[in-house]
């Protein structure tokens, strides 16, 4: 596997017209990625997720070559509230649509890359050696946005056994305020998709980014996202983890200055063999800063769910609240659920609790239910609905709740 | 309607009820006073189908064999047993259960589930004649409820539900005088020829308010004896260590 992609490698930068430099960078990244190949369970990172198996297991070759891009993107639209648009299909970026928005505030460009230095992830070095382009997203300072940006993720059907790398850097500059949602219609076949997200919050602006993996797919889907927070900037970040074979989001959040704020929250919900990993870190740099994370799991059938998540607080960071909550609801035997909370705390003038329970249904509520006339499948639904329910409720966005209600069929 | 003949459970070996029997017929009200342990509780799960009971006897409900029915099929013939300790089900709203609960019934009995705005119409009326402040149905189910706020919301269910044979688990337990005179009169204007109730407790208060047919007394598990509603006076003077 790695001397074949190797090879697709080379193949690649060959018939590419990038600069001396660029080559040189994403040589750099290939061979950090080709030494250490895809990280397996003795990596800390990866002990519940052994992406090294899950890929050999799953994949013969990798297919890097491009494929065509048209297609009828638009069965996957969203028609249940006016949004802006970004789309890309295979990874590529193919259409853009603000007319909601002052188009003057708001800059959407593909941009090469030159990053001042490789990074010591794996995947990030494997996304970074096949990135053609990026495309980063800018806010201008001072805009709000009147509508929510989705961004769709069209995969066309000729993609099979691929190995997709895509990025996309968004940055709010100053009071500037972004609702945006990720979706993916994700009715292919067996692929890779390695997804980079950088964003930076600037000085008094809110982001709201949620990310939805909801239609069943036998995708395999690893993301990292790196958000990092300036002064008294709010972010609100939540995750829908359900239809992908395999899926692990990398949450990595900073908040660099006073005052500022993150709210994670997530739903892992799985059925059949999947297996989906949620892991954060929080880091708590500077004073006065809060951070809430709740992570609720439901695990039916074969599937296994895992969260990591971890919250530093930096010694400078004194007066920081930071709360993280995982619970998970194992709906039979077969199932595996691992947890690992981490606090890391360096101040001494902070309020942090972390928190994990697992546990089957309660039979005394489903008794209780159905002395009401509902079947023992009703009312393990209303049971588990109203479990992953207080966490969509804290979803701020009613039109994305609602979606949310809509992917998870909890109604109302 | 129900007719319990010499029935048995245990639960892990340990015996409860010793071969009890009692008849309900249409139309009316039954009380079991008993002291605690005496398989009170039991009675009323075994008559609602909870799992994990060894069971012997016979319990028929209008002619069927009860014991042979799930759950919610008994739900659906009319069975409504009101916890004594209602569950908390987070998340899910209490308008919404109440709708669900009231539709799967009606589903199976055939009959024309209820659209929104019937459902609306019938609560908003079930809910003023029992002075159930309307607020907390848009709550969720239970959750952060006082004691007697979960009762009142038994009776509003039992009253939306209608049903035939109310089983009524210590349901003034825990209740102010105002709730239990809320809650007795929920139970007298369901009373009527072909509604009947069996109403589990511990104290005589109660059977002021709600005038049983009859009292039953529960002991070791077993009834031993049988009579009117002056018979709760009398065990309320003597007390159930010396009543024989």
């Amino acid at each position: 596997m790695q001397e074949q992609i190797k090879l697709n490698f080379e193949k690649f930068l060959n018939e590419s017209s990038f600069s001396n430099s660029q080559k040189e960078f994403k040589e750099e990244n290939f061979n950090k990625f080709f030494t250490k190949g895809f990280p397996n369970k003795r990596i800390e990172d990866w002990k519940f997720s052994d992406l090294n198996q899950i890929i050999s297991s799953n994949f013969k070759d990798f297919d890097f070559s491009n494929k065509e891009t048209d297609s009828n993107f638009e069965e996957i639209l969203v028609n249940n509230f006016e949004h802006n648009k970004i789309i890309f299909i295979n990874g590529k970026l193919d259409k853009t649509d603000f007319s909601y928005e002052n188009e003057e505030q708001i800059f959407v460009e593909k941009k090469d890359l030159l990053d001042d230095k490789s990074d010591n992830n794996v995947l990030l070095n494997l996304n970074t050696a096949f990135l053609i382009n990026y495309t980063k997203l800018v806010v201008k300072k001072n805009y709000q946005f009147k509508k929510p940006l989705i961004i769709y993720n069209y995969l066309t059907d000729s993609l099979d056994q691929s190995c997709l790398n895509m990025r996309l850097d968004i940055d709010l500059e100053e009071n500037a305020s972004l609702n945006i949602i990720n979706i993916s219609n994700d009715n292919t076949k067996n692929n890779f998709i390695n997804f980079r997200q950088q964003i930076n919050i600037g000085n008094n602006s809110i982001l709201k980014s949620y990310s939805l993996d909801a239609k069943q797919s036998s995708n395999f889907k690893y993301s990292f996202n790196d958000i990092n927070l300036a002064k008294n900037s709010h972010l609100e970040y939540f995750v829908l983890s359900k239809g992908s074979k395999f899926n692990k989001q990398d949450i990595n959040c900073s908040l660099n200055d006073e005052y500022g704020s993150a709210v994670i929250n997530g739903i892992i919900d799985l059925d059949d063999q999947k297996h989906h990993e949620i892991k954060t870190i929080i880091n708590h740099n500077e004073e006065n800063c809060k951070s809430y994370q709740l992570i609720k799991s439901v695990l039916n059938d074969n599937s296994k769910g895992i969260y990591q998540g971890k919250i530093y607080v930096n010694s400078k960071a004194q007066k920081t609240d930071g709360y993280q909550l995982s619970r998970a609801l194992l709906l039979n035997d077969n199932v595996e659920f691992n947890a690992k909370p981490e606090l890391e705390i360096y101040a001494d003038d902070v309020k942090c609790s972390h928190g994990s329970t697992s546990g089957n249904i309660d039979e005394n509520s489903i008794f209780y239910l159905m002395s009401r006339g509902l079947s023992y499948d009703q009312s393990k639904k209303l049971l588990t609905n109203g479990f992953l329910n207080e966490v969509v409720e804290k979803i701020t966005n009613e039109d994305v709740k609602n979606l949310v209600k809509e992917f998870t069929g909890i109604q109302e | 309607m129900l007719n319990i003949e010499n029935l048995k459970a245990k639960i892990e070996d340990k015996e409860i009820l010793k071969g009890l029997n009692l008849n309900i017929n249409p139309g009316e009200v039954h009380a079991i006073m008993g002291p605690n342990g005496s398989g009170k509780s039991t009675l009323s799960n075994i008559l609602s189908g909870k799992k994990g009971y060894e069971i012997n006897g016979n319990v028929s409900f209008e002619g069927e064999n009860l014991l042979d029915l799930e759950t919610e099929e008994r739900a659906h013939k009319g069975i409504f047993l009101a916890f004594q300790y209602p569950l908390e089900i987070p998340g899910v709203n209490t308008n919404t259960f109440l709708k669900t609960s009231i539709n799967a019934i009606k589903k199976a009995r055939g009959e024309k589930e209820l659209d929104a705005l019937e459902f609306l119409k019938l609560i908003k009326q079930k809910s003023a004649e029992l002075k159930f402040d309307e607020k907390i149905l848009s709550r969720q189910l239970n959750v952060g409820f006082s004691g007697g706020e979960k009762k009142k919301n038994e009776i509003l269910q039992m009253s939306i539900l209608n049903p035939k044979l109310s089983i009524l688990d210590e349901t003034d337990s825990g209740l102010d005088i105002d709730a239990l005179r809320i809650v007795s009169e929920g139970v007298n204007s369901l009373r009527s020829k072909e509604n009947s109730f069996l109403i589990i407790t511990h104290y005589q208060r109660l059977l002021d308010y709600i005038k049983p047919d009859f009292v039953h007394v529960l002991k070791n598990g077993q009834i031993i004896k049988s009579g009117d509603y002056e018979l709760a006076k009398e065990l309320e003077k003597i007390g159930y260590e010396d009543f024989n």
